[in-house]
C-alpha cells in the first residue's frame, strides 16, 4: 500500500520536475549552500500548509498526548544510556512540547533551543514554559528544518521527535543536523514509518474508490525502517542505530482520530493532495473503517509505526572499522586457535 | 510570563534575544553570521544580504520571512559588521 502510495507520488513528481522550468522560482537561495540543497530538491510536501497545520494545532493542542509523550519519553530514554552529557541542546519541530514535558533532568541538558516553523507553535511553548520554573535554560527559534540557522559545531544534541517525516529533503535537513553538531554530538530522531495509520489508509482508498471512482493521495509517502538506515549513513553520521516501535491508539469513531490528526499538525500536506473532501466520501471512510477494523467495544485502533534514529556525529574517540586488507591474521588461523572445540 | 520576559530582557544584550542564542545563529540559507540592526531592530545577513525580523524576542529564521536588503550599498554594510562585530 505504502510502496504504491509512494510510486505514485514519484511518478507525480517526475511530471512535476518537467514542468517546473515554467514556473517561477520563489525560493531564495544562496550560491553555497543552496546548491547541495537545489541539486537534490525534489517538493512533495507543501511546507506552508504544514505550518499552517502547525498553527492551528498550537491551539488545538492537548495539555499532554499519550501518544506523543509515550513517544517523546522512549526517544529521551536514550539519552540515559550514554555517560556523556549533552550540556546544549537543540530541538527541532514536531511534538518538542512533548520533549520539554518528559525531560525530567535527562542528559545533563543546560540549555535547550526550540525551533518550529510556526510562529504560535513557539509561542505557545514559550507560554507553557513561563508557567514552570525549573529545567534547562530556554530559547525559542522560528525556522525552518529544511534550512536550519544553527551555527556549526555548537550544539551538543539535536532531537527532533515526530518532525522530520515532513521534510522534502531529509537527507540535506540530516546533513546540516550533523554539521550543527559538535564532534561526538548526538543526532536523535523519532519519524513516522510506513506502516503507520494503515487502517486509515485502506478506508480512504476503498471509500474514495466506492464514491468517487478513484484515489486521490491523502497520505505521506512514509520512511520504511531500511530508509532510516540509508539516511543516517548518507548524511555521514557514525554509529547509526535504528529501531521501531508500534503503538495502537484506539479510538471511539474515526472522527476522533481525524481530532487527533489536526491536534497533533498531522494531517495531509502534500502537495498533490485534492484539495476538495466531500462529505459523503468522508463518512463513508469512517463506516469502513469502524466495520473492517473496528472491535467488540466499539471502538477503532489506529496503528502508529515510529522509526527511531540515533547517529554521533564522527569523533576520534569514536570506534571504527579497520582499513580493509589490514588484518595481518586470518580467520582460519583464528577458528584454529580458538574455535577448535566448537567444530 | 512578565517577569520573565523582563529577565530575558535585562540579561541580554542583542536587541530582546539572549546572548547565548545570538552566539549560535546562522543566516539559514548562507550559514554566515548574523549581525543585529539596532536601525531595524532585525537580524542582518551581510553575506546573503537579507534581514530578518525579530517578533517578541523570538528570531524569526524563516527563508521566506527574510528581506532583500538592496536599498543598501554594499560598502556600508561591511563597514556596520566590522564595527558590530569588535564590540
Amino acid at each position: 500500500m505504502a510502496s504504491g502510495a509512494a510510486a505514485a507520488a514519484r511518478r507525480l513528481l517526475l511530471l512535476r520536475h518537467r514542468r517546473r522550468h515554467l514556473v517561477p522560482n520563489h525560493h531564495f537561495s544562496s550560491s553555497s549552500a543552496g546548491e547541495e540543497l537545489d541539486g537534490g530538491r525534489v517538493k512533495i510536501f507543501d511546507r506552508d500548509l504544514k505550518c499552517r497545520h502547525r498553527d492551528r494545532a498550537a491551539w488545538a493542542m492537548r495539555e499532554t498526548d499519550p501518544l506523543v509523550d509515550a513517544v517523546a519519553d522512549n526517544l529521551l530514554d536514550r539519552l540515559e544510556d550514554c555517560r556523556k552529557a549533552f550540556p546544549s541542546a537543540f530541538c527541532l519541530g514536531g511534538s518538542a512540547g512533548a520533549v520539554r514535558r518528559s525531560l525530567r533532568g535527562r542528559g545533563g541538558i543546560e540549555k535547550l533551543t526550540m525551533m518550529d516553523m510556526s510562529v504560535d507553535m513557539v509561542n505557545k511553548w514559550r507560554e507553557l514554559e513561563s508557567a514552570t520554573d525549573d529545567g534547562p535554560e530556554m530559547h525559542f527559534i522560528v525556522g525552518d528544518e529544511e534550512y536550519l540557522p544553527i551555527k556549526e559545531n555548537s550544539q551538543d544534541l539535536i532531537m527532533s521527535c515526530l518532525g522530520l517525516h515532513w521534510i522534502n529533503d531529509l537527507p540535506g535537513a540530516m546533513i546540516q543536523c550533523r554539521l550543527a553538531l559538535k564532534p561526538d554530538g548526538l543526532f536523535l530522531a523519532a519519524i513516522l514509518g510506513g506502516e503507520t495509520l494503515k487502517e486509515l489508509r485502506i478506508a480512504c482508498t476503498i471509500a474514495q474508490m466506492e464514491r468517487e471512482g478513484g484515489i486521490s493521495p491523502r497520505m505521506s509517502p512514509l520512511a520504511q525502517v531500511r530508509d532510516a538506515g540509508n539516511l543516517l549513513s548518507r548524511a555521514g553520521f557514525a554509529l547509526p542505530g535504528v529501531d521501531v516501535d508500534r503503538y495502537t491508539v484506539k479510538y471511539n469513531s474515526a472522527l476522533e482520530l481525524v481530532e487527533h490528526l489536526r491536534a497533533m499538525a498531522e494531517t495531509n500536506a502534500l502537495f498533490q493532495r485534492s484539495p476538495i473532501l466531500k462529505r459523503d466520501t468522508a463518512l463513508a471512510t469512517a463506516a469502513i473503517y469502524q466495520s473492517m477494523f473496528g472491535l467488540e467495544d466499539g471502538t477503532i485502533p489506529a496503528t502508529f509505526q515510529v522509526i527511531y534514529m540515533t547517529g554521533w556525529k564522527e569523533h576520534s574517540s569514536q570506534q571504527k572499522p579497520k582499513r580493509r586488507g589490514s588484518a595481518t591474521v586470518s580467520f582460519g588461523d583464528i577458528r584454529k586457535q580458538f574455535g577448535s572445540n566448537q567444530d | 510570563m512578565m517577569r520573565r520576559t523582563t529577565a530575558l530582557l535585562l540579561r541580554h544584550a542583542v536587541g530582546g534575544i539572549p546572548q547565548a542564542l545570538a552566539d549560535v545563529l546562522v543566516c539559514p540559507l548562507s550559514k554566515k553570521p548574523l549581525r543585529y540592526c539596532e536601525v531595524s531592530g532585525s537580524l542582518v545577513s551581510d553575506a546573503g544580504r537579507m534581514s530578518f525580523p525579530i517578533a517578541d524576542g523570538i528570531p524569526c529564521l524563516l527563508p521566506k520571512d527574510g528581506k532583500l536588503l538592496e536599498d543598501h550599498p554594499r560598502e556600508s554594510g561591511y563597514e556596520t559588521s566590522s564595527r558590530d562585530s569588535s564590540d
